[in-house]
């Protein structure tokens, strides 16, 4: 299936959760916040919450900043 | 040394932490994660700040994340980049998300050339973030009323400025800071501007409660050595006013007996 991540298409495999995701891209779970169609979802959600073919996807890092 | 004495008394709590340190230090500007970990080490600070991003897909970013954890740093994420209080809101909320921590600085400063925080938006974000359980630190102008409207919000400090963002100009604002600090019934940290460690000793002997500082110490010619410097300059200042400063007068006072005991062998 196809799903956005911050505006790039991504191809997926289906019943992919968050949490494969964000292993999938090579992110950190620590640092990482996700929206699923503009909805923050909670990082204990992350594990049974699961994509569908044209999710929007927002994914944000911390980073260094005073 | 007598200050050792002093200081342990001398924790500051806010929210649901206590802190040895009243130096807060900022993540951003270093040339590299190596020296930035050295400067924040040496700084001794207990709670640094951070920022959030979009992430680039096409680019890795550094890890920056794990040598603070593991130096056991409070992280306090911002919500630099928030144009309004809805943005502000969202940011919060994500960077709950991403360190796992209530604790915010709400920023708020649409206007890129002096990054100067949006009052109304800011206690709207507060008012909201409050309500919603978070430990809001704010960044805001030294406006006395405003803080006092914060305070009210339920807003674990306030973090005045002293200059504009990165300026390193130093304290602009001092008889607005004093008014603050005198009427503040939550901690006061000012944040912003400070540009060398006089500037932060100058904040602390004013009976600020903390100082946050990222600029002056990220492009020092030696980052770690300004931390240091930093560190000993905002001991002092809480020193100094901690010992209670001497009142100021227009007219000379002296400090010498005026007898006239050279006039007679003259």
């Amino acid at each position: 299936m196809k799903i956005q991540i911050n505006e790039q298409v991504v191809e997926l495999a289906e019943n992919t959760n968050i949490e494969q995701l964000l292993a999938h891209l090579n992110k950190p779970l620590m640092g990482s916040a996700v929206a699923v169609n503009q909805d923050i979802i909670s990082r204990s959600h992350w594990a049974d919450t699961i994509l569908n073919e044209g999710d929007n996807i927002s994914l944000f890092q911390v980073i260094a900043g005073g | 040394m007598l200050f050792d004495e002093m200081n342990k008394n001398d924790q500051l709590i806010i929210g649901d932490k206590t802190f040895s340190s009243r130096l807060f230090t900022g993540t951003g500007k270093f040339n590299d994660q190596k020296t930035m970990v050295a400067a924040l080490k040496a700084s001794q600070s207990e709670l640094v700040t951070m920022a959030l991003k979009r992430v680039d897909m096409q680019h890795r970013d550094d890890d920056i994340l794990a040598p603070l954890i593991k130096n056991g740093m409070n992280l306090l994420p911002n919500t630099s980049g928030a144009r309004n209080a809805k943005e502000a809101v969202f940011a919060a909320e994500l960077a709950r998300e991403a360190l796992q921590t209530n604790w915010v600085k709400l920023e708020i400063h649409p206007d890129p050339k002096y990054l100067l925080p949006d009052p109304i938006e800011t206690l709207k974000a507060a008012e909201m973030l409050a309500n919603k359980g978070f430990v809001v630190l704010p960044y805001v102008h030294a406006d006395p009323v405003l803080c006092k409207h914060l305070e009210a919000a339920g807003c674990a400090a306030v973090m005045p400025l002293g200059a504009p963002i990165g300026s390193n100009k130093g304290i602009k604002t001092g008889d607005f800071l004093e008014i603050i600090i005198e009427q503040a019934n939550i901690p006061v940290i000012v944040d912003a501007g400070l540009g060398s460690p006089s500037h932060a000793a100058f904040a602390m002997e004013m009976g600020a409660d903390a100082v946050l500082v990222n600029t002056a110490i990220a492009v020092a010619g030696n980052p770690v050595a300004m931390s240091e410097a930093f560190a000993r300059a905002v001991q002092a200042g809480r020193q100094g006013y901690l010992a209670g400063l001497g009142g100021q007068s227009s007219q000379a006072i002296a400090s010498s007996p005026l007898t006239a005991f050279l006039e007679a062998s003259l």
